[in-house]
């Protein structure tokens, strides 16, 4: 892996993650996001909070931005900084994400009537999150940004 | 998988975490995981403290795959100081009898805790350490 340390502020530490694009790997993202936010003093309520949001995040980008294909590769970048903690999740983008999808409230009355409950995963991480972007990774694929504040 | 993590001690926590998260997303006994992860901190601390000889700014790669049930933990460090392999390692006995240097245990200690563990050779400059464990038969263990 190339060396980060370059692209870092001095007072923020990174650790990336590439994980192969297959179910079952997001566990590796959330265990090392959350062994991260307790090094750094989060509580135990939102280190679980993390470990959500990221499982959340990281299984889109399998099953969606990199379409289920396990050739494919996960990019996890964890910042630490003193008074937050930043997480960057990056597919291959086969399956660009349709924007207006990262702004929707699902309804549970419509999740009832429809046969796939899924759809719930960006509201879930909006709402445990305090800071959350959809932007386009450099590789150009699907990329989120989510930040927790220490407090 | 790969993890790269700044060489400062205390993120060889984080790398213990991230690579038994993986072993066990492979199917490897818990017992077999905490063996790994021990061995996994004093490569780490190794590559931190000598390999990159406490250097700020420098940077810790692991990589992990799992090819026919086997397991391997590739550890780098950028070579600061490279590993001098010495041609008479002395024995735990003589180390403890003050008759030489203590240094070396954690190696010691790594080989006992996994089925393969030492530096391989590399001409990119970096110390190459590799940590390899077998599948438990009874275990089935998945293609990473």
């Amino acid at each position: 892996m190339t060396n980060s340390s370059s692209d870092t502020e001095p007072n923020e530490r990174m650790i990336e993650l590439r994980l192969p694009s297959r179910l079952g790997y997001e566990k590796v993202a959330m265990d090392t996001a959350a062994s991260l936010a307790k090094r750094m003093g989060f509580d135990p309520e939102r280190v679980d909070a993390l470990r959500t949001a990221v499982s959340e995040a990281v299984t889109n980008a399998i099953e969606h931005g990199n379409g289920r294909d396990s050739t494919m590769k996960v990019l996890v970048m964890l910042t630490a900084r003193p008074d937050e903690l930043v997480v960057s999740v990056a597919d291959q983008g086969l399956t660009p994400l349709d924007q207006d999808r990262t702004v929707m409230t699902p309804r549970i009355e419509d999740s009832f009537q429809k046969q796939d409950k899924g759809g719930w995963g960006i509201w879930l991480i909006r709402e445990l999150m305090d800071e959350v972007e959809f932007t386009t990774a450099p590789t150009g694929g699907n990329q989120i940004r989510m930040v927790i504040h220490l407090e | 998988m790969e993890l790269s993590f700044p060489s400062e001690l205390g993120y060889e926590r984080v790398a213990r975490d991230a690579v038994a998260a993986f072993a066990r997303r492979l199917g490897f006994d818990q017992e077999r995981i905490e063996d790994l992860k021990t061995a996994l901190g004093e490569a780490c601390i190794n590559a931190i403290e000598h390999g990159n000889g406490r250097a700020p700014g420098l940077r810790v790669d692991i990589s992990c795959v799992c090819e026919d049930g086997r397991l391997m933990v590739e550890i780098l460090d950028q070579g600061l100081n490279r590993y001098q392999q010495r041609n008479v390692v002395a024995s735990i006995d003589t180390k403890l009898s003050g008759l030489a240097p203590l240094r070396g245990m954690g190696l010691m200690m790594i080989a006992q805790l996994v089925d393969e563990a030492g530096f391989t050779e590399s001409q990119d400059g970096r110390n190459h350490f590799r940590l390899a464990l077998y599948r438990n038969q009874k275990t089935p263990v998945a293609q990473s």
